[in-house]
């Protein structure tokens, strides 16, 4: 097994040692006498922990300015997370300001969804526009990919921000309607912002 | 002494390392076969997480299935979707612009330090140093909030496309990331002062799963494991891909093969990777993300509301599938567990006739009765840690 | 007669509360806290009682009732005796331990000559050691009793650290012994009103070999391998819950008080603030009147010997939430081969300074 030896295989495989750049990350971790005493290291590594334990505990009585305390948990249902604006919540419609929805039916998102999620039937109205007589998007099967929204040519379904809400006691109850899914425009207008932006011409 | 000793009826235990073990963190089953303390023989178990990804892969698009692939090494997904967009751009023949290529070494490289901590993490966990759990697991957070603000999800992120990227690097990323960057190398200092030199630490770890690199190579070991064996192989430099070439950055390199190397290996990657991210925000050019072909990568809003041809190809894509020339490829890339690999057939419709992933980490488990034998139950713990198998990319 | 009878039975109430009724439940809470602060997060801190959660302390009351109403199981096919008396073996020492650790010094009250220390025996150490002894039955057949492969490895390694860490811990405390010339807690207590003449400074190795020792003996991290959670589930007492569960992890807190007030008397000067003697404690309150002189100065005593207590517990808690877990035979070999030598060379060496002054 001669060409596992390093010096020989580099020529084969044509890179040259120099630009391979291996380290040794063995070299300066061999003990000394002082750390093969167990209890220089131990004391150390109780100098690091106590340290966070007083920096944390001085902050919780003087917390530094502009936080409430030092430490970065979240008491979740008081305080909430600042999302940032790629956040994908859950799938919402959007709805016009008359109250109908922006979508038409054209059914790309249910060909896209990876997880077979939206079923739409579609229906024409009097004046000519398809509309969706029944959007039904199975939150239970939802994996918050986004495709949908990528897909729409309408701009008529977008991620929101929501994440809370989602806990049903009937798996039924989980099968979103048309109804439950519309939001007004206003409300989801920093996410429609965010789409234009990221899917703009520039991009491509 | 020994008279009676001979005389004492004994038999070896066979007890059942099952699925669900807290210390077998992806689902495996170990039937050990004990005398006292000391494994005489071990058999591993896989497939408990079977989901049957190559099969579902055969019943989408080719895009349908890069949110699958989110869920293969689920530690590090961004890694997984370069490696299938790839693949994919490998088969099609198509090269994407060189901003998204800069992007692409970034995510991979934010989703290598993650999984890097995940799997230091939870082997201090298991071998009781919860304070170092802790401290990595902060420091992942912090990492999946970058992610966050890049593509909207922490851990199913969905982010690359056939063709380019989901969306272009928000504003503030830079600083925010020169920010998190700090942070997460004080943690890093402060794990490295409790464990690295810590002699218990050391005693658990050192001499113990060794593997040489004969072995190593026989059994198809890549990645971390097999560079803490003294074999330099890194996908990124001696096949690199996207602008792996252009990047300045040190193959840590092991010697003996044991668990020890292989912490030590996997810490210095975490440096290593962070000075990959800044590098490659300093040199970004700026440009398109996305490669402008209507047939294979969608168009963007304005022209699917303003241009029939757009929205032709955009019905055709999203309804067929994109539709690579048939043949076959196989592409690589370095996961954060070794050589990730896929293998892709295309018959020239818009669904995969096969897509096949080569984990990393079945290989790895595979050995784990060669590294453990003769050795104790407590020297499983470290070992399976150190290989970080993940469930999700084993058994797919 | 009455008087002394009195005295017994308000210090044993008072030991009594102290331990299980104070000590027990904030122990709990110190380590979910105290572990919480050291690894940049908030422990727990839900369980209020009419909206007010006082930074987590209802916690223990709510283990309290989950405890209390939880199903007793005894698993199929096990001992169904030993299943059930082992928590009572392995918790009673821990408590009993505690009748001679003195906590305060002796003082004139009401015409009556109190010693604060629920039994002066003469061999108070020889006492400790024996209960300590008895300890590891608990673990054993917690272990073999219930019929569990698991619970079975972690009660054999149970067995053998904590008979190798009695022996050597033994060992450690001639030091001590011959230093100051009694078995007598309450005596070595009194010896060390001078700062120099505590333990620490006369048998520094005996200090840190008696303390890991204990804490090996007590079966905490970095020693835990008979419990090792990631190993062997939860040890041996996988299939424990319930009241039985917390009467083994009330013996394990409450050896750490045990511990920690051992440490103290024989190493820390007891009951002493350094250089301040009884007399002068009760001189100084003198304003008070001679009996509440005596209150104050027991007040003050009491005080300061449970400060010391508290600092050793948190010492405890910060090496348990710091340090990865030994194996096995590492262990052993640690006890046997490295801590064996070492204390015995201590011996040695104090019995030459002994000899040269």
């Amino acid at each position: 097994m001669a060409d596992l030896n390093i010096k020989n295989s580099y020529p084969v495989m044509g890179i040259s040692i120099e630009k391979l750049k291996p380290k040794k990350v063995r070299k300066n971790i061999e003990l000394t006498l002082w750390e093969r005493l167990y209890i220089f290291e131990i004391i150390r590594g109780m100098h690091i922990t106590s340290m966070h334990f007083f920096i944390n505990l001085i902050g919780f009585v003087l917390p530094p300015k502009g936080k409430k305390r030092r430490i970065m948990t979240v008491y979740y249902p008081e305080e909430k997370l600042t999302l940032p604006a790629a956040y994908r919540g859950r799938p919402v419609l959007v709805a016009r300001e008359d109250g109908s929805e922006k979508c038409v039916a054209c059914g790309l998102c249910q060909k896209i969804c990876p997880a077979s999620a939206i079923s739409i039937i579609a229906e024409e109205r009097e004046n000519g526009e398809r509309y969706p007589s029944s959007y039904t998007l199975d939150m239970s099967r939802c994996v918050y990919c986004g495709y949908c929204e990528e897909v729409c040519p309408k701009e008529a379904i977008v991620m929101s921000a929501e994440y809370e809400g989602l806990a049903r006691r009937n798996r039924n109850n989980l099968r979103f309607s048309k109804e439950k899914l519309l939001r007004s425009e206003k409300s989801v207008k920093d996410r429609i912002e965010y789409i234009r932006g990221i899917y703009a011409k520039c991009n491509y | 002494m020994s008279d009676s000793a001979k005389d004492l009826h004994s038999e070896y235990m066979v007890i059942n390392m099952g699925p669900s073990h807290p210390v077998t963190h992806g689902t495996v089953k170990f039937l050990l076969t004990l005398e006292g303390e000391t494994i005489i023989d071990m058999k591993v178990d896989i497939g408990y997480l079977h989901r049957g990804f190559e099969k579902m892969c055969e019943n989408g698009t080719w895009e349908q299935v890069m949110p699958y692939t989110d869920r293969l090494n689920y530690v590090s997904p961004l890694i997984n979707n370069v490696g299938y967009a790839l693949a994919v751009e490998k088969l099609i023949g198509i090269d994407v612009p060189e901003r998204c290529k800069y992007i692409r070494v970034i995510a991979s490289e934010l989703a290598r330090i993650s999984d890097h901590y995940t799997n230091i993490a939870a082997s201090g966990l298991e071998l009781g140093a919860f304070t170092a759990f802790l401290y990595f697991v902060e420091a992942r957070e912090l990492l999946w909030d970058l992610i966050e603000m890049l593509c909207g999800a922490r851990v199913t992120a969905n982010y690359v496309r056939i063709g380019g990227l989901k969306n272009d690097l928000p504003d503030g990323f830079k600083a925010k990331t020169r920010e998190v960057f700090k942070t997460c190398r004080e943690l890093w200092a402060d794990v490295d002062h409790l464990l690295t030199k810590n002699r218990i630490f050391i005693d658990r770890v050192r001499n113990v799963g060794i593997m040489p690199p004969e072995d190593a190579i026989a059994w198809g070991f890549t990645g971390p494991c097999l560079r803490a064996c003294g074999i330099p192989y890194d996908v990124r430099k001696f096949h690199p891909y996207l602008v792996y070439d252009q990047m300045d950055f040190e193959v840590p390199v092991g010697e003996k093969g044991d668990n020890f190397d292989r912490y030590l290996v996997r810490m210095e990657e975490i440096n290593q990777s962070m000075r990959i991210v800044e590098q490659a925000l300093e040199n970004i050019p700026s440009g398109p993300v996305n490669v402008n072909m209507p047939e294979y990568r969608w168009q963007s809003k304005d022209d699917i509301g303003n241009r029939i041809e757009s929205l032709i190809f955009h019905f055709k894509t999203v309804t067929e599938g994109i539709k690579p020339p048939p043949g076959e490829i196989y592409s690589a890339v370095e996961g954060a567990n070794g050589e990730l690999g896929f293998y892709l057939v295309s018959d020239g419709s818009g669904k995969p006739y096969k897509c096949r992933v080569r984990p990393p980490c079945f290989p790895l488990t595979a050995a784990m009765p060669k590294m453990v034998k003769g050795g104790f139950i407590a020297d499983i713990v470290p070992t399976f840690d150190m290989i970080n198998m993940i469930g999700g990319e084993c058994d797919r | 007669m009455v008087a002394d009878l009195i005295e017994s039975v308000v210090k044993i109430l008072f030991i009594f509360s102290v331990n299980i009724g104070f000590f027990s439940p904030i122990l709990g809470w110190v380590e979910r806290k105290q572990s919480a602060l050291m690894q940049d997060r908030v422990g727990a801190n839900r369980a209020d009682v009419f909206g007010f959660t006082l930074i987590g302390l209802f916690h223990p009351i709510a283990d309290a009732i989950k405890v209390l109403t939880k199903e007793d199981f005894i698993p199929e096919g096990a001992d169904r005796l030993f299943h059930t008396i082992a928590p009572f073996i392995s918790l009673t020492p821990a408590i009993i331990a505690f009748a001679v650790i003195p906590f305060g010094g002796q003082y004139e009250l009401f015409g009556h000559r109190v010693n604060l220390i629920i039994a002066d025996l003469d061999v108070g150490i020889l006492f400790i050691f024996a209960f300590a002894s008895l300890a590891s039955f608990g673990a054993v057949l917690g272990g073999w009793a219930s019929n569990n492969n698991w619970s079975f490895l972690g009660g054999l390694r149970a067995s053998a650290q904590m008979l190798s860490y009695e022996v050597v811990m033994g060992l450690n405390i001639i030091g001590v012994i011959m230093v100051y010339g009694t078995l007598s807690l309450s005596e070595i207590g009194a010896m060390q009103v001078n700062l120099f003449n505590w333990g620490i400074f006369l048998q520094p190795i005996g200090f840190v070999l008696f303390f890991t020792c204990a804490i090996a003996e007590n079966k905490r991290a970095p020693f835990d391998v008979a419990e090792a959670e990631s190993e062997l589930v939860a040890g041996y007492f996988t299939e424990y819950s319930g009241m039985k569960f917390v009467m083994f992890w009330m013996g394990e807190f409450l050896e750490i008080v045990t511990i920690s007030g051992l440490v103290t008397t024989m190493f820390f000067g007891a009951w002493h603030l350094p250089f301040v003697s009884d007399q002068m404690l009760v001189d100084f309150f003198g304003f008070a009147g001679p009996n509440g002189a005596s209150i104050l100065a027991i007040l003050v005593n009491i005080a300061t010997f449970f400060a010391k207590v508290i600092f050793f517990i948190w010492l405890q808690m910060t090496i348990r939430w710091t340090l990865p877990r030994f194996r096995y035979d590492q262990v052993m070999r640690l006890g046997w081969k490295m801590f064996l030598p070492i204390a015995l060379i201590n011996i040695f060496i104090t019995g030459l300074v002994l000899l040269a002054k």
